[in-house]
């Protein structure tokens, strides 16, 4: 019985300190101010696992065909790369501006901090999920709301192929016909 | 007084949002249409079993098809055309059309 009532404080003393933080207004939810150490590790962590097992069992096409570059090359210029960036580009006012920053898509995954994809598949898998179903108060949008998955996986090759391409390739590439 | 405020009131918001909106280039915000620049394009160092020389290649053969139906008048020296000829030309052809009428 005491361990009972033990536990009801507890639990008491948690909702109403969750309460207190939520009403009082003390949280900084300002994106030009970073979180924590821990805040970050935690919401990261807790980010790139769902991802991880969202996009597991689903399976990736060929994306070896050259009009998929053409086709995912013009909507990731236009829906991606004011935040993603394109070769030769270091920063721009979303990738400056956007918290979390959003990773720069034309260098290789390998120096993604915290946004590491894994091998090719995996990386490709992680890659259509997120542009498809978009990541919840980062600013990423879901793209499978207004674009069906051949155009998904088609911006998905691009990126693929996105951190070897000189700012000339990029440029044919992405120009609207 | 009064006007002052008011003044103040509309002048004062109005330079800061200005001040803000000149902090960056505003080009940054321009999307604009391109057409390829296929000029760059360096046959001799591409793989042409690479998809994306051969996505390149694409582009640019849609892009050079598509312009030999329309002339580019944004290309055009305008200063290299002999406008003199022109009008000879536009003379001779109405001579001609005259010619024509009068044969009828």
């Amino acid at each position: 019985m005491k361990i009972f009532k033990f536990l009801l404080l507890l639990a008491a003393l948690g909702v109403g300190g969750g309460a207190t933080v939520m009403y009082s207004g003390i949280v900084n939810v300002a994106a030009d101010e970073p979180h924590s150490d821990l805040v970050f590790w935690l919401l990261e962590q807790t980010r790139e696992n769902s991802i991880k097992k969202a996009a597991q069992s689903i399976e990736v096409p060929d994306l070896s065909d050259p009009e998929l570059l053409l086709t995912g090359g013009a909507d990731y210029e236009y829906m991606c790369s004011s935040c993603h960036l394109k070769p030769d580009q270091i920063e721009s006012d979303m990738s400056l501006g956007l918290y979390p920053v959003p990773p720069n898509l034309a260098v290789s995954g390998e120096s993604h901090k915290g946004n590491e994809q894994g091998d090719e598949i995996e990386s490709a898998r992680k890659h259509f999920w997120v542009i498809k179903h978009g990541i919840k108060a980062s600013g990423m949008p879901a793209w499978g709301k207004t674009h069906d998955d051949h155009r998904i996986w088609a911006m998905v090759a691009f990126i693929k192929r996105l951190p070897t391409l000189t700012p000339e390739q990029y440029q044919v590439l992405t120009a609207i016909e | 007084m009064k006007n002052f405020r008011k003044v103040a009131f509309i002048v004062i918001p109005a330079i800061t949002l200005s001040i803000s909106a000149t902090a960056h280039d505003p080009k940054l915000h321009v999307k604009k249409a391109e057409k390829a620049d296929c000029s760059k394009m360096d046959h001799s160092k591409m793989d042409m079993k690479d998809p994306v020389a051969i996505a390149m290649m694409k582009k640019c053969m849609k892009q050079a098809e598509k312009s030999k139906g329309k002339m580019d008048h944004s290309k055009m020296d305008h200063s290299k055309m002999d406008h003199s000829k022109m009008k000879k030309d536009e003379h001779k052809t109405k001579k001609k059309d005259d010619q024509n009428e009068h044969n009828h």
